[in-house]
């Protein structure tokens, strides 16, 4: 009854004329981010962070379109991976499988459509479990001390690197290389300056959104001039669409069972989208069984892991609002917008911006509608953009990144800072150290430091409180499991998708 | 297959931790008196962790991937540079004047007609500052482009 309260409230917000329109740009933004090869969500997202910020929107109204812009993201990951056999983000990898036969097919439209439906099937499934849980795991996180928020984090950095994740130290380093750059500047509670070197500019410690677009958006830049991937590829041409009712019943009841694991595989920590369509792929293939025709273009096998990702994304949602430690790198993306709007994440959100959260729930579920509509009718447009080959496209994103961090503060320091973290990104891109981690750290650092020294306090510089009650146990324990894991269960996994993938190429 | 990358910069990082260490322990004492957790807590633990990783990297190291060679390198760092001159320049010459240099530049670079490559960045940079000037009410610089 509550949470019915609560989202109409949430609506009230959500339905406001300047939230919608907000909602339905984030939506369109979003779609085209999520379309183009390698500009992610979590680079688009970043990218738009200042810009939501220069234009001095309202906090919900910030969130509300950076939420659609990652709702949109996931809806157009799909467009290339069915048109272009390139998954426009990693979770779509898994809808190439069967959406490039079917386009080859000449059925490139009913391939975009079918995924379409099963993306807004398995964002709606999710959305519906993120209101029912994100309360009541808001509650329980209320129980939270200091001991078990720190240990809280330390089990959002060991999970971070998620199940295939390849190098659990390196996720480490990145982690500690992030925690690391967030202690520069004056700290907080004694007012020492640490590592600032007397320069004025680190006073203030770093911006981590200087850093989040540097490291995204600048190495990408440079990934793509390495790779020569100036000109782009041949696209397949969109034929006209026909689709009939049976045939989206016949994806029915692959979109319900897929969405409900993939709004699961989003919540738990260290699994996330790509596992999330990987696994609803796998397990749509073996209860189809002999009658389906995976792999040379079932529709099933489009809407699988459309809905998987899609569920899965708004699953990732669920730590992020009630405990504040994000599971993945765009909602580390979002936090950060979180951060830097004041707002203190976490379950006491839930009562302290009661507006602000429902505000998005509900703008998800509109914002989900609209990405149906814009999806289906408006796929040519996409399309016509997705043509434009990255050797104008990227340059113009990089500018559009320029923009804004220089319409933040009006100062050029803070652009050779972003160039600087790019080339770092670069780097680290180079070494195969995750660079996800890094910024959860910068982002993260001062909350986990703060923690740290309310439960030594309690303890009166006892450091067995950190693993003093039966839940930070459990959380340790899990932290534990979750660097571990990938070292044993990861090579198989990845293997079996790497397996997979290659089936489909000839 | 060499695994020099993750040994070089494991030793890298492993400078880092030490001097970020020995930093730490440089703090001055806060005001009241030493606590529990002070300012140097966290980083000195932080310290710790990044040294461990960075043995690890030295003495398990991965296999290296490659890094660009000769022409490629040469253009990366090219797209550095105009990178780094586009900030250096958006101030005095101005937003759209840089735009078109840096953008054109990098389309130019990465595969594109110079003649298209430019105008894509002149468009561009008009587009994006009619946008923020007139739309958003954000000003950006005009720098030499100024009528005063």
């Amino acid at each position: 009854m509550e949470t019915l309260h609560y989202l109409s409230l949430g609506f009230g917000v959500a339905l406001q004329p300047e939230n919608l329109m907000f909602a339905l740009i984030g939506c369109f933004i979003g779609t085209l981010i999520g379309a183009l090869p390698g500009l992610g969500p979590a680079n688009g997202v970043a990218i738009l962070i200042p810009l939501a910020f220069t234009l001095g929107l309202q906090p919900e109204t910030a969130l509300i379109m950076l939420t659609a812009v990652y709702a949109g993201a996931m809806y157009g990951g799909r467009i290339s991976s069915i048109l272009l056999n390139i998954p426009g983000d990693e979770p779509a990898m898994m809808t190439c499988l069967d959406g490039y036969p079917m386009a080859r097919k000449g059925k490139a439209a009913e391939a975009l459509a079918i995924s379409a439906i099963a993306s807004f099937m398995g964002s709606l499934i999710a959305t519906i479990g993120l209101i029912l849980l994100a309360p009541l795991l808001a509650r329980f996180a209320l129980t939270f001390g200091p001991a078990e928020y720190f240990a809280l984090f330390v089990l959002a950095f060991a999970t971070l690197g998620g199940i295939t994740g390849k190098n659990p130290m390196k996720t480490l380093m990145a982690a500690a290389i992030g925690l690391i750059i967030a202690t520069v500047g004056i700290d907080l509670s004694t007012g020492t300056q640490r590592y600032t070197f007397d320069v004025l500019e680190l006073y203030e410690g770093v911006d981590f959104i200087i850093a989040i677009v540097g490291l995204f958006a600048i190495s990408e830049l440079l990934f793509f001039i390495e790779e020569k991937a100036g000109a782009g590829r041949g696209m397949i041409k969109v034929n006209p669409l026909k689709l009939n009712w049976r045939e989206i019943g016949m994806i029915f009841p692959t979109t319900l069972r897929s969405g409900v694991l993939g709004f699961i595989a989003g919540v738990l920590p260290g699994a996330g989208a790509s596992l999330g369509s990987f696994i609803t792929y796998t397990l749509e293939k073996k209860i189809v069984g002999k009658k389906g025709y995976f792999g040379e273009g079932d529709p099933r096998g489009v809407a699988a892991p459309e809905a998987g990702n899609n569920g899965a994304s708004s699953g990732a949602l669920v730590p992020m609002l009630t405990l504040g430690v994000p599971g993945s790198g765009t909602t580390a993306v979002l936090l950060a917008m979180l951060v830097s709007l004041n707002i203190t994440p976490g379950p006491m959100m839930f009562t302290q911006n009661a507006d602000l959260v429902w505000g998005v729930i509900a703008a998800l579920l509109v914002g989900n509608f609209m990405l149906l509509l814009l999806n289906i009718p408006l796929v040519g447009v996409f399309v016509k953009i997705l043509s434009v080959p990255p050797m104008y496209l990227l340059p113009i994103v990089t500018m559009v990144a320029f923009v804004g961090i220089y319409s933040i503060s009006h100062s050029t320091f803070d652009l050779y800072f972003m160039i600087a973290f790019g080339v770092g990104g670069y780097i680290l891109r180079k070494l195969e150290i995750p660079l996800v981690p890094v910024i959860l750290g910068l982002l993260l650092g001062p909350e986990m430091e703060k923690n740290l020294r309310h439960a030594m306090q309690i303890s009166d510089g006892d450091w067995s409180i950190l693993w003093g009650s039966g839940l930070s146990i459990g959380l340790w324990l899990v932290a534990i499991i979750g660097l571990l894991l990938p070292v044993i269960v990861g090579p198989i996994l990845r293997r079996r998708m790497q397996a997979a993938k290659a089936t489909t190429q000839d | 297959m060499s695994q020099l990358n993750d040994r070089v910069f494991g030793l890298v990082m492993l400078v880092i931790a030490v001097a970020y260490y020995y930093g730490a322990t440089q703090f001055p004492v806060p005001f009241g008196g030493s606590e529990a957790v002070g300012p140097e807590t966290f980083p000195k633990l932080l310290a710790v962790i990044l040294a461990v990783c960075s043995l690890y990297m030295i003495v398990k190291p991965d296999a290296d991937n490659p890094w660009p060679v000769s022409r490629t390198f040469l253009e990366l760092a090219i797209a550095i540079v105009t990178l780094i001159v586009y900030a250096l320049l958006l101030e005095p010459l101005g937003f759209i004047l840089a735009t078109t240099l840096a953008v054109g530049t990098l389309c130019w670079r990465m595969g594109a007609k110079p003649s298209r490559s430019y105008l894509t960045g002149l468009i561009s940079g008009v587009v994006v500052y009619v946008l923020f000037n007139y739309g958003l009410e954000l000003p950006l610089p005009l720098g030499l482009l100024e009528v005063s």
